[in-house]
């Protein structure tokens, strides 16, 4: 198959491949790549598809992809790429009267512009006639100089054939929301797992911790129709703390053009739910309450539920029913949060459904086991975002058969992210056993 | 709220266990408001299967929306029953009032279109 270059972005490395997949199997694209060819560094990786058409369309959507180059040419020195280059002249002849435009970038070093112009000359024996544009060229060229200390220089060259979807970054910017709070995931990332739970029309996607809505906003945005709900209904109505009385979650759905798609919010406590039983979504993409911003809770009373407080007389009626009653919570430790989430996952998505979620994990501590399994749900990707102590990772589950009712998850050991609030405000040091 | 969402919710208080009570919901003092949003057909068709569509006519008929009594054979191909459904289940907003369980009688309140389903302390 033809070969192409993926352009990466230089951040969020370890996410890179995990979306790339994502995009492969969410737009029916076959792409073929010898994962030892992935360097962690490298913003290039040479990939096999089998046209440029459908190259374009993998990494449309992409946000951690700049573009896709058609290869015609990679190698240490600038004479190594024209020899390349030369094996394929009928390959010049397609561009040899359109427009075209060279782009030319270095990673690693910046060239001046005297540099890059003879760069550009340098390919003159392509002996392009047609028009130079700078903008709407019809053929767009693309060299770029790789410069690393620890790795071989490389000179790469080609023709971009598609770009990603990073301009979608600046539009969902939090800064630009009517409504956030200081847990709103930042835009990267909540576009990130909506290619991870790859939305798309025809979807019905499902937040249990939905906070101030970012992922109800960026699945919809692909075209999903999305739910969200949540223990705190100050956090949806936008009631208390940050931008107060801008009406919420609601007020950001004009501006994103998804008040048709995002269908409701509701308030209780996901591990005591009242959705009916039976799967009902096609995805989950949540970000759990770790207990370090927002307290992590759930109903209920430390030292166990007094019942008889709620019946309690109160002005002749009962405490439960009067306006003003908020019903107790208690802590909600965090494997218990994300055992619970396991569960409702397995049961509430269709077969071949995806959970995306955060899971902190403690650096140095972290082992594979401290990824909750279940028999019903498939690990598909886990990437890591480093905070130094600790680290957040990306997980992405996949349901590969019903829940039979009798399945659960037994853990076998503590996992590193057991009662992560004290871990982290004691800052990470060892526990004693 | 719109119908699609209260289609899917069931009553959870303690003890409260009775399917053919527990839901649907019965709506009491419904202030509804009609929005108009963009027709999905893909979204409405994935969805059919996992309405409960008995439910549903219960409920539509309480709020006096229309809606066909049976699902069509090529329900993708009937533009006049999706219509119906988009209608019924994505611009039917209900704005205020409560969801009470005809089990227990729980009563959920919806204020400015979002359900409060918290459970009192001795319901959980």
């Amino acid at each position: 198959m033809p070969k192409f270059i993926v352009y990466f972005a230089q951040l969020h490395e370890d996410f890179r491949l995990a979306e790339l997949n994502a995009l492969s199997k969410l737009e029916n694209v076959r792409v073929e790549y010898d994962p030892c060819n992935y360097i962690l560094e490298s913003p290039f990786l040479v990939v096999e598809i089998s046209s440029a058409e459908q190259a374009a369309k993998l990494v449309r959507r992409a946000i951690l992809i700049r573009s896709i180059i058609e290869y015609w040419g990679s190698g240490r020195t600038y004479n190594d790429v024209y020899a390349e280059v030369r094996q394929e002249q009928e390959r010049w002849a397609l561009y040899k009267t359109c427009s075209f435009k060279f782009t030319v970038d270095a990673f690693g070093k910046s060239l001046t512009q005297e540099e890059k112009i003879r760069v550009i000359d340098g390919f003159s024996f392509l002996g392009f006639e047609g028009p130079i544009r700078m903008r709407g060229a019809e053929a767009e060229f693309f060299v770029c100089e790789e410069h690393d200390e620890t790795r071989e220089e490389r000179v790469w060259f080609g023709r971009i054939v598609g770009t990603g979807s990073r301009d979608l970054i600046d539009r969902f910017d939090v800064k630009k929301r009517k409504y956030l709070g200081n847990t709103t995931m930042d835009a990267e990332l909540s576009l990130l797992m909506a290619n991870q739970a790859q939305a798309q029309n025809g979807m019905f996607v499902y937040d249990p911790f939905v906070g101030t809505g970012s992922f109800l906003l960026t699945c919809a945005h692909f075209g999903a129709c999305t739910v969200g709900s949540d223990i705190d209904g100050r956090q949806i109505r936008g009631t208390a703390g940050f931008k107060r009385g801008v009406d919420g979650i609601r007020a950001n759905l004009a501006q994103y053009n998804v008040e048709s798609r995002v269908i409701d919010t509701a308030v209780f406590d996901a591990s005591r739910n009242p959705w009916r039983p039976g799967p009902l979504f096609d995805a989950i993409v949540t970000d759990p309450p770790y207990g370090v911003r927002a307290g992590a809770k759930r109903q209920g009373r430390v030292g166990g539920t007094k019942g008889e407080l709620a019946l309690r007389l109160v002005d002749g009626v009962a405490s439960y029913t009067r306006p003003d009653y908020y019903p107790p919570t208690e802590p909600y430790e965090m494997s218990d949060v994300i055992r619970d989430l396991l569960a409702l996952a397995a049961e509430k998505l269709v077969v071949g459904g995806r959970l995306v979620y955060w899971l902190p994990t403690v650096a140095g501590e972290y082992t594979a086991q401290d990824v909750p399994e279940h028999p019903v749900l498939r690990l598909v990707a886990n990437s890591e975002q480093p905070f130094g102590s600790w680290s957040r990772r990306l997980i992405t589950m996949e349901k590969i058969k019903a829940l039979d009712l009798h399945e659960a998850i037994v853990p076998e050991r503590d996992p590193a992210h057991k009662n992560f609030r004290d871990r982290y405000f004691s800052k990470f040091e060892p526990v004693e056993l | 709220m719109r119908l699609i969402t209260h289609n899917m919710l069931k009553c959870h208080v303690k003890n409260c266990d009775n399917p053919d009570k527990q839901f649907p919901l019965r709506f009491k003092g419904a202030e509804l408001e009609q929005v108009e949003a963009e027709r999905n057909d893909e979204f409405l068709v994935r969805m059919i299967p996992r309405l409960d569509w008995r439910a549903l006519l219960v409920t539509t008929k309480e709020l006096g929306i229309e809606l066909p009594e049976n699902i069509p054979e090529e329900p993708e191909n009937d533009d006049a029953f999706l219509q119906a459904l988009h209608t019924a289940i994505l611009e039917t907003h209900v704005k205020e009032g409560s969801m009470v369980c005809n089990g227990c009688s729980h009563e959920y309140k919806i204020t400015k279109g979002i359900p409060n389903m918290l459970l009192a302390e001795h319901e959980i």
